[in-house]
């Protein structure tokens, strides 16, 4: 068993092992960083595989995704700060049923697949190929995937950003009660007749 | 035999240079202020005595492991992102061909390691300087991807090494000076310091250090003089060709030019105000991100037509 044996195995426990820890944590951030850390050993086998462009790019959009995704999961799920222990799993019996579909499928193409074994030679410009490959023949699926989700990603910013074109998104609406049934949280909607009523919710 | 010698040589860069920036940052206000300047020698050493003896600090259920290992992140990001800056054609501590993506993905996570160092200790001040941080640290390391790209696109490669020989006639600094400006923000950003300062300004009391004392607090401030430094050499590499220079070896004029850098940011630092938050985020995505794209632009047309 050769080094990158050893690499290879290491870096395939942490990334299950901190995988499945995104499940058993109570929290968003928490959650995000261990699949950051998930991606990341992935990714550190990638560039065992001699596609050293690949593997460095994954770190670098795990990362900034990640991060992306832990601040907008804490800020739009209303979890200060994503520190409140919170359950991260639901539909459990839906989930463990895909989860073991598509464990057993992966395991299958896996054991059915005959892997090539050739070593990419040292002087091949992997690196030059790759980028003659995605901005030539493949350019149009790429640009149309990559323009795609940025219109997808600024739709949904401008649909759930309360300075929205159709006005304030929160306008009318009351935040949940700081108790069951309780008085609404936050500051009080103002009257727009200019009486004072103070106790709306009498009841 | 020639990497065991590049990463030596780099041991001593980062060390010395973490030791300039300390001084540098003493000595450069009372400077602007006609102050005395023969204090800025020792002090660092005798405040880092100090801290590395003080009593720690604690919060109610803090994120230990977090705590812990975001100056850890943060020091071995700033490392990393060195160890692809090459000394000479051959001297160099982690040849790779793809060396700015590499420095990219060290930017990406320091975003990373400076929220987890806020976050993690579960109080309010730390908590915001995190969040200001990623709104503000994200755009700044978008905007120097497209910077790199600029200086990538001359040499037809991502390596340093050729980024490095593509300025044998003239710099990159000449060809492109606005993304040197660019790229300077980004050293002061990814190094939270001044203008880009949210992480840890002084109107959060310190930010994600506020509730930091002791031997973390030095080991976190440690750690951003370390990723001065090598945004300093990364700088120096992209801009003012590295290691070329006549007479002397390849690194010493590195680390003239990274010096040089070096002054410039902290003076930086020290000089601009900063801006409210709101403000800066606006300046980053509607100013400086447009302005990157059309500076690559004009790159890739002059590249075109006298390429």
């Amino acid at each position: 068993m050769g080094l990158i044996d050893i690499a290879f195995i290491l870096l395939s426990a942490v990334a299950v092992i901190s995988g499945w820890r995104v499940f058993v944590t109570d929290s968003m951030v928490r959650a995000s960083f261990l699949l950051l850390l998930s991606f990341v050993a992935v990714a550190l086998i990638i560039l065992l595989m001699a596609a050293p462009y690949i593997g460095v790019a994954t770190i670098f959009m795990m990362a900034v995704e990640m991060m992306v995704m832990a601040l907008f999961m804490v800020m739009f799920m209303m979890n200060p700060a994503g520190l409140n222990p919170m359950m991260m799993v639901h539909q459990n019996r839906f989930a463990i049923g895909a989860g073991v579909v598509a464990f057993a499928g992966l395991s299958l193409a896996a054991l059915a697949t005959d892997f090539v074994d050739n070593r990419v030679d040292p002087a091949k410009r992997v690196v030059h190929d790759l980028g003659i490959e995605l901005l030539g023949p493949s350019m149009l699926t790429f640009e149309t995937a990559g323009v795609t989700l940025l219109a997808t990603m600024v739709g949904a910013v401008v649909l759930s950003a309360r300075s929205g074109r159709f006005g304030a998104s929160d306008e009318g609406s009351l935040p949940p009660g700081l108790e069951p049934g309780g008085e609404p949280a936050g500051r009080k909607p103002e009257e727009s007749g200019g009486h004072h009523h103070h106790h709306h919710m009498h009841g | 035999m020639t990497q065991m010698l590049a990463i030596l040589i780099l041991l001593l860069f980062l060390t010395a240079g973490i030791a300039a920036a300390a001084m540098l940052d003493r000595a450069i206000p009372a400077l602007v202020a006609g102050r005395p300047m023969k204090s800025s020698l020792s002090a660092p050493f005798a405040v880092a005595a100090a801290m590395a003896i003080a009593p720690k600090s604690d919060t109610e259920h803090p994120d230990r492991v977090g705590w812990v290992l975001a100056p850890i992140l943060y020091f071995t990001l700033a490392a990393v992102g060195l160890s692809v800056v090459p000394l000479s054609p051959r001297l160099v501590a982690a040849p790779s061909e793809v060396g700015i993506v590499l420095w990219g993905a060290c930017e990406a996570l320091t975003v990373v390691a400076v929220f987890l160092h806020g976050w993690s200790a579960n109080a309010p001040l730390p908590l915001m300087g995190a969040y200001r941080y990623v709104a503000i640290g994200l755009p700044a390391m978008l905007l120097s991807m497209f910077v790199l790209i600029g200086a990538a696109l001359p040499a037809q490669s991502l390596g340093l090494v050729e980024i490095v020989e593509s300025q044998r006639d003239v710099w990159n600094v000449v060809r492109q000076p606005a993304g040197l400006v660019l790229f300077l923000m980004l050293g002061l950003s990814v190094s939270l310091r001044g203008p880009f300062d949210y992480a840890d300004p002084y109107d959060l009391a310190g930010g994600t250090q506020a509730e930091v004392s002791g031997a973390a607090r030095l080991s976190w401030r440690l750690a951003r003089l370390a990723m001065l430094v090598s945004v300093s050499a990364m700088t120096a590499t992209v801009f003012l060709g590295g290691y070329l220079g006549p007479v002397l070896p390849g690194f010493v004029w590195l680390a003239l030019k990274s010096a040089l850098v070096l002054v410039a940011l902290v003076a930086a630092g020290n000089w601009f105000a900063r801006m409210p938050p709101a403000r800066m985020m606006s300046f980053l995505w509607l100013a400086l991100l447009p302005l990157s794209f059309l500076m690559l632009a004009a790159v890739g047309v002059e590249l075109l037509l006298w390429g």
